[in-house]
């Protein structure tokens, strides 16, 4: 089996990779010990393997970890900044919108892309966002609310 | 009673980890030497292992075994993970020569990837003889069917040569005279289907042998001690042998109160002497994990004209696909649980489940009752028009009330005898009037019908639940301090998600008068932690929490005969709060930690005790659930407008928790009602196993949802509580269904309510 | 799952993207999204040619069309103003209605269109708007209206050729337009039962000019509906004509019974839908049938 080597950034530090041709993102983030990544449905459906790709949230299960080459990957792992948390894992625990956290990190990171980009966003608008994210537990209501709590935080901060 | 950590909305304990995306659930691990596991499923949904050569497969390179039913013990079981002796038919066998369900075990391998193990399942040989098989429940029964348990070895089946698992009959006064002494007599028939779980996290276990050589099962399970017992028996191990870890769980919601794979893996990892781990894909969770039990059920209600409810029967067909897990227990809610909702003075209920070749069904939320309380608050409904009265205050006059005392459940125990039921809180008052001023009830029953083709209507269902199994759920923690003044609480109960490990820990914060951070709790590690039968039956707040508030009564007990001697005092003049122990006139007083150093280094004591704990009685959470929909009478959709569940659980521990398992659960409830079901083919194969052909609703379907928490004080519960993980599920289906009715006039009696049923009806009734 | 796969290209060029594909016979896959790929877990595929890297992500507008790059993503289709503009913006709204936004910030236009779903989400405004896509094999380049590039149900008229790009011709100026994007699922991301995508010019006497109708999930392919159109054009705009139209397309559909719906439901929804379409169509335009 030929190997191929890719090269990208993950969780803003460069990282270098013996990789399978074949191989899916997923599968190879979690190889490499990112956990939070989580293999839900294999299909793209859940949204529970969603990193961001350069700012986009994406399917991990979907893409070819071949093509994360040259690109800049964020995973749960990488957010919040020297043992603090980032707003809206914040949010996420004040609100109680974390029951049994699988699906945390992919709606968590899905919620940060859409406030990158529309930092006021309706409620609408991140339902839109959370929908490619399921929950079992939470029937998205305390989400919903935390990140609507969030994004008020992080407009608020000096 | 004012509580300081009880009652508060804090943070989950485990809140951070789950955050961070920290290593947590049962693959967030690395172990050398791991290999997958896979397991062959059949083609056919009844057939016999005429043959099967595993010859070729175990000559594959990288593959380190393969079992079929020559290789392994053949041990009568239940998967069902209840309390020993399990009341589900010892039916299942780790291996058969037989197979039962498109998907049913045929072999299992392990091998040093998952590419190599899919390889390995293609070249295992297998001859069938494929019989006929039977998928239509109420064919189950004919005479000439095929038995799908001819099998001599199995147990516990009422009548395997007609395809029953169980049979109930229960029956309070007479329903016959009730019914003669009627004015108004109502009977449907209402079908369900088949939902399942879907919980993120799939089905995965992962076993290997320890340095002693002990069999070691890290799983995501509700139940990792009847698992434990259930794979000593099957694999012929001792109990203490085997160390079965339960980590953070991805959502169980019944389908993990099942012990599915840890026999298998197990089996895999004694052969291989290797670590081995099953998970299941998606698809294979569809139709080789658990589903709801699909029901027929007949609903018969009779009234006078004043409004009293005089007789109520059920009777009910099931099926619980090829094996009987929970087959006599979840029915037997969908009677007990369900027909003494109202006060009846008749009630008769009786059920046959039946064996179908179908993928198999086992618990799941709500546990029989929503599929009864569709049929009853629908009929229910009906009944109130008939007489015509307004549909809430006809629940108000006949619905349960505290003080009465539900024989029924004397009756239907888990699967037998069971202890009669007194009502000793009862918020359901409250909450039929909290929920009908939320959803604007009174504005929307005298709405005028809108022109144009969308029409709206409002719906209520009254519904209720257990709080674990009198005589039968128990718990039990250990308690022990440590010298920052903190306590380790080792409990066994299971934390799948809802915020069980938060709640137990305020508890037994509460009650040591520390703050929450002071307590660090360890549970579901048969090695580490005291037994509990599980997260199921909503027992984890009233019986598991009953253990921790008694343990930590004693543990109390101990730092005060400590504090006492420090403060020259007597432990009867000490209270304790804010992590400090005082004199109640609060003139003395010695931290948490002084008193552990004290203890520790001084008297040379550990402080430390345990209790066990279990109820006779099961207070009920009672939920009223109101709905509004929109109709569009062109395309048959139904749109929820509002759903608003209005549930008392007693005290909320957590009331932040508590609304969030009341969201969850309406989120289920809505689902069932309109969007899920897993179909099956003529052929018994599953049509729609993926979560784009089964669908549920996501963030941008969710209706605007309110909760509301009717609390009340349980005399039975610690704090007061009672519960609230499931009773919220039974609301949704029956509320939507009367919204229907009140929007456009018609009845739909069968789950989940798709638009081309809606748009026949209307057509059938005239009404477009 | 894809560990057969014994090789992944990035070729720099179409050319050699299109030598790649040949080269690997029936073995060799294009991704660009993968959304589809890695959905249908293919065992005998063993190599992949990933085009994301080839100039085909664009969205222009020159010469009376909107030429479109086939590595062009439904997020980009869903944020483009210029897109947005054009015909009521229905093929923004089909991208937007396309499953999530992980989805679609992976999913690519002509990815979306050579899968050739019947239920592609992309198709009926495309149809309805007489698109064309230009398909690359080796040297030449030809270009096929999309009505003749879906054959059936995942089979499309590529041979050995790449899809590069889509032409989507801006409607004629003069008289009013109206357009309209329907769709109805079993929930609100759901592949769709039925789609449609509508477009009526009517002129200041309330006579319709020109109609366009096209449904998807309903056939075998996405498809335009000539005869519903028919009734319609040169005529003038009124409830009955709408009904009538609606009522042939309803009596041309070929749809199947499946897990989302009955046939039967859909062939009822694509009456009702396509009168709801061209409802929101004539409305648009001005006119009240």
């Amino acid at each position: 089996m030929k190997k191929l080597t890719i090269r990208l950034t993950v969780n803003a530090a460069a990282r270098e990779w013996s990789i399978s041709p074949g191989d899916l993102l997923l599968d190879v983030l979690r190889r490499e010990g990112y956990f939070g990544v989580k293999r839900g449905c294999e299909k793209g459906e859940c949204g529970a393997c969603t990193v961001l790709v350069d700012g986009r949230a994406i399917n991990s299960c979907l893409m070819f970890a071949a093509q994360a080459e040259g690109r800049e990957v964020l995973t749960i792992e990488g957010l919040g900044r020297d043992g603090a948390l980032h707003p809206l894992q914040e949010a996420f625990l004040d609100h109680g919108a974390v029951q049994c956290g699988f699906c945390t990190p992919g709606m968590i990171l899905a919620a940060k892309a859409l406030l990158d980009r529309n930092p006021d966003p309706s409620e609408e608008q991140v339902r839109e966002a959370m929908t490619g994210t399921y929950c079992r537990c939470t029937g998205y209501v305390k989400p919903v609310e935390a990140v609507l709590a969030a994004a008020k935080a992080i407009r608020r901060a000096p | 009673m004012t509580t300081s950590v009880v009652g508060k909305n804090l943070r989950k304990v485990d809140g951070v980890r789950l955050v961070t995306g920290g290593a947590a659930f049962t693959d967030d691990i690395r172990l050398p030497g791991l290999l997958i596991g896979k397991i062959l499923p059949s083609p056919h949904a009844h057939a016999r292992i005429v043959r099967i050569d595993a010859t070729r497969a175990r000559a594959l390179a990288g593959v380190h075994a393969v079992l079929t039913y020559k290789d392994v013990p053949r041990v009568p079981h239940t998967t069902a993970g209840q309390a020993w002796p399990e009341p589900s038919p010892y039916d299942t066998y780790l291996l058969d020569n037989k197979v039962r369900f498109v998907g049913d075990r045929v072999a299992a391998v392990a091998a040093e990837t998952r590419a190599i193990a899919e390889k390995a399942l293609r070249l295992i040989e297998v001859e069938y003889e494929v019989l006929p098989a039977v998928l239509d429940m109420e064919r189950a029964m004919d005479p000439g069917a095929p038995v799908i348990h001819d099998e001599p070895d199995s147990t516990g089946i009422y009548d395997r040569q007609r395809n029953i698992a169980g049979y109930i009959l229960r029956e309070i006064g007479n329903v016959e005279e009730g019914f003669r002494g009627c004015d108004v007599v109502i009977e449907r028939e209402f079908r369900t289907g088949r939902q399942q779980h879907c919980a993120i996290e799939p089905h995965i276990s992962i076993a290997w042998l320890d340095e002693d050589a002990r069999l070691v099962i890290r799983t995501s399970t509700q139940v990792p001690y009847h698992s434990r017992r259930q794979c000593a028996m099957i694999l012929q191990i001792p109990v203490s042998r085997i160390h079965v870890i339960k980590p953070r769980i991805g959502g169980g919601f019944g389908g993990k109160q099942e012990m599915l794979l840890e026999d298998i893996t197990g089996a895999l990892a004694l052969a291989t002497r290797r670590p081995v781990k099953i998970e299941y894909t998606r698809e294979e969770e569809f139709y080789m994990a658990r589903t709801r039990h699909p029901q027929i059920l007949r609903m018969k209600m009779g009234a006078t004209r004043d409004g009293t409810i005089v007789a109520s029967q059920m009777t009910v067909v099931a099926t619980t696909g090829a094996y009987g897990s929970h087959s006599t227990t979840v029915q037997g809610n969908t009677g007990s649980k369900v027909l003494p909702m109202y006060r009846a003075r008749h009630m008769r209920f009786q059920c046959h489940v039946l064996y179908t070749n179908a993928p198999v069904a086992g618990a799941f939320r709500g546990y029989g009752c929503p599929q009864g309380f569709f049929a009853q608050e629908s009929v229910v409904d009906e009944l109130a028009r008939e007489l015509k009265l307004d549909p809430v205050a006809f629940r108000r006059q006949n619905a349960i009330r505290l003080g009465d005392i539900d024989r029924l459940s004397a009756q239907l125990g888990e699967g037998r005898e069971g202890l009669p039921r007194v009502i000793r809180s009862c918020g359901l008052n409250e909450c039929l009037d909290r929920g009908a001023a939320a959803i604007g009830w009174e504005r929307l029953r005298k709405a005028r019908r809108r022109p144009g083709h969308l029409k709206r209507g409002v719906g209520v269902s009254c519904t209720m639940q257990g709080s674990g199994i009198a005589g039968i759920d128990w718990a039990s923690a250990f308690l022990k301090m440590n010298e920052d003044g903190a306590f380790f609480l080792q409990a066994g109960a299971s934390d799948v998600g809802g915020g069980a490990d938060t709640v137990l820990a305020q508890i037994a914060a509460e009650t040591l008068g520390v703050t929450l951070d002071k307590i660090v709790i360890t549970s579901g590690d048969t090695d580490t932690t005291p037994f509990d039968v599980g997260a199921y039956a909503s027992s984890t707040t009233i019986i598991s929490g009953g253990a921790v508030r008694k343990a930590a009564e004693k543990v109390r007990g101990q730092v005060f005969e400590v504090a006492a001697r420090m403060l020259d005092t007597t432990p009867d003049k000490l209270v304790c709060g804010a992590n400090r122990v005082s004199t109640s006139d609060g003139l003395k007083r010695v931290t948490m930690a002084a008193v552990a150093m004290q203890a520790m280094y001084k008297d040379k004591l550990q402080i430390m005790d345990g209790a066990s704990h279990y109820n006779t009685d099961s207070p009920p959470p009672f939920c009223v659930t109101f709905a509004e929909v929109e109709v569009d009478t062109q395309t048959g959709q139904v749109r929820v407008v509002h759903l608003v569940s209005a549930v008392d659980p007693g005290t909320a521990i957590n009331p932040m928790q508590a609304t969030g398992q009341v969201e969850g659960a309406v989120a289920q409830g809505i689902g069932y009602a309109l969007t899920e079901e897993l179909l099956l083919d003529e052929l018994g194969r599953p049509r729609n196993p993926n979560f784009l052909d089964y669908k549920m609703f996501t963030a941008k379907d969710m209706p605007k949802l309110t909760a509301i928490l009717a609390e009340t004080d349980e005399p039975l519960g610690p704090y007061g509580a009672k519960s609230i993980s499931e009773v919220p599920i039974n609301g949704p289906a029956p509320a939507i269904a009367n919204a229907i009715y009140h929007a456009v006039g018609i009845r739909i009696r069968k789950l989940p309510i798709r638009p081309e049923d809606v748009l026949r009806e209307l057509r059938d009734c005239g009404a477009v | 799952m894809f560990d057969q796969v014994d090789a992944y290209h990035r070729p720099r060029s179409i050319r050699e993207a299109i030598r790649l594909l040949r080269n690997g016979g029936s073995r060799a896959r294009i991704v660009a999204g993968g959304t589809d790929i890695a959905v249908q877990a293919d065992p005998s595929i063993r190599s992949l040619v990933d085009i994301t890297r080839l100039p085909l992500s664009y969205i222009r507008k020159a010469g009376g069309v909107f030429s479109i790059g086939a590595t062009t993503t439904m997020a980009e289709i869903e944020d483009s103003a210029a897109l947005g503009g054009l015909a009521g913006g229905i093929l923004v709204r089909a991208a937007a209605a396309c499953g999530s936004v992980q989805l679609r910030n992976m999913a690519t236009l002509g990815g979306n269109l050579a899968n050739a779903s019947p239920a592609a989400d992309a198709a009926a405004p495309l149809l309805a708007l007489g698109a064309s896509v230009v398909l690359a094999g080796g040297t030449r380049r030809r270009t096929l209206p999309l009505g003749e590039f879906f054959r059936a149900p995942h089979q499309t008229a590529l041979a050995r050729e790449l899809l590069v790009e889509i032409v989507v011709p801006i409607p004629p100026r003069g008289a009013r337009w109206g357009w309209a994007f329907l769709k109805l699922g079993r929930t609100l991301s759901d592949i769709a039962v039925v789609s449609v995508a509508a477009g009526l010019q009517v002129d200041g006497r309330g006579t319709v000019k020109a109609a366009r109708i096209a449904l998807g999930a309903v056939a075998p392919v996405p498809l335009r509906f000539g005869g519903g159109e028919a009734i319609l054009a040169g005529q003038r705009l009124t409830a009955a004509r709408i009904d009538e139209a609606a009522g042939q397309v309803a009596r041309e559909v070929s749809p199947v019974d499946d897990v989302r719906a009955p046939a039967a439901y859909r062939r009822d929804m694509a009456r009702v839908l396509t009168g709801r379409a061209l409802g929101e169509c004539a409305q648009q335009a001005g006119v009240t049938p």
